[in-house]
């Protein structure tokens, strides 16, 4: 197994677990914000922050990642989607103070979710990289 | 390149009609709106067919000589509760919505994309979102509502339970 050269990566803690996105996808960590909330039919939404004159969607990924008995989350991490034809916030709720780490990425082991696209070795932690894109894509698909 | 759900779109600034349904706040074009009035004179639907397959029309109005098929925004919106109080009549179409209350008209500066993150029946009843007074709230696409096809099938039901009853 090669590692890629080292990159910058944000990671983020969901319950007892940390999770990475590529640094330079990510905005900023808020502190937690009014929620604000309207009728839709999107899975993962939560509603949507106002932030610096945007209008940003918060999109509970802990659901996914960790699944219904994920701890309550505490701050917004608000990392950059890329679509077709323009780029968004998306802020995404985490559960505690996020780390920003210059380290190399592996291959994913064994079969893993299309949203996860490698690994990421600090010491003893093994941490999973993902694809926000393809983590929100999974959800809206099923 | 730049982020488009921060800019306006084209013909924002426009009034708009505050009201609210199931406890959520929601805005409409005040140019859409013909008529804002009370919910006297429904006559709730009862016949069988296409027409009743529309769960989100429960009655029509009668008023001035037109046929108004009114949409319940509870059930459009998929809301768990409503206390339906005004119903809010559009111009340039047989359509009304049944509504909990109207709030007041106001004018908003900026409609700002929905994003993208909503994928699903949301990106169909929303024009966009707009923030009133820190509060965002979604501005209906009032054309949604009721399809022109939707339209037809009510018209042509409308028509044979008339012919019914004539007889």
């Amino acid at each position: 197994m090669s590692a890629a050269p080292e990159r910058s990566y944000v990671l983020f803690p969901l319950g007892k677990k940390r999770f990475a996105l590529p640094a330079e996808t990510v905005a900023e960590l808020a502190r937690p914000d009014h929620l604000q909330t309207f009728p839709h039919r999107t899975p993962l939404l939560a509603g949507v922050l106002v932030r610096r004159g945007r209008i940003v969607p918060v999109c509970d990924v802990a659901q996914v990642l960790l699944g219904p008995d994920a701890p309550p989350r505490k701050f917004y991490l608000i990392a950059q989607r890329q679509g077709e034809s323009r780029q968004e916030w998306t802020a995404i709720p985490v559960t505690g103070e996020c780390e920003l780490a210059t380290l190399a990425q592996v291959p994913p082991e064994g079969t893993q979710p299309a949203y996860v696209t490698g690994m990421l070795e600090a010491g003893d932690e093994t941490i999973t990289v993902v694809d926000l894109e393809k983590l929100i894509a999974v959800e809206a698909k099923s | 390149m730049k982020d488009q759900s921060q800019l306006p779109q084209p013909g924002s600034h426009e009034g708009v009609i505050l009201f609210t349904v199931g406890g959520f706040k929601f805005a409409i074009a005040a140019g859409s709106v013909k008529e804002i009035r009370g919910t006297g004179g429904l006559q709730e639907i009862k016949v069988k067919g296409n027409v009743a397959q529309m769960e989100k029309l429960r009655f029509i109005l009668e008023r001035d000589g037109a046929t108004y098929f009114v949409v319940d925004a509870q059930r459009y919106f998929h809301l768990a509760k409503s206390a339906p109080g005004r119903v809010l009549i559009l111009s340039d179409s047989p359509t009304a919505l049944l509504v909990d209350s109207t709030d007041r008209m106001t004018d908003i500066s900026a409609l700002h994309a929905l994003p993208r993150a909503f994928t699903q029946e949301e990106r169909s009843w929303y024009r966009g979102l707009a923030v009133v007074d820190g509060e965002v709230v979604p501005v209906v696409n009032h054309d949604s509502l009721l399809s022109k096809g939707e339209q037809e099938v009510l018209r042509a039901g409308l028509d044979r339970l008339r012919d019914v009853s004539a007889v």
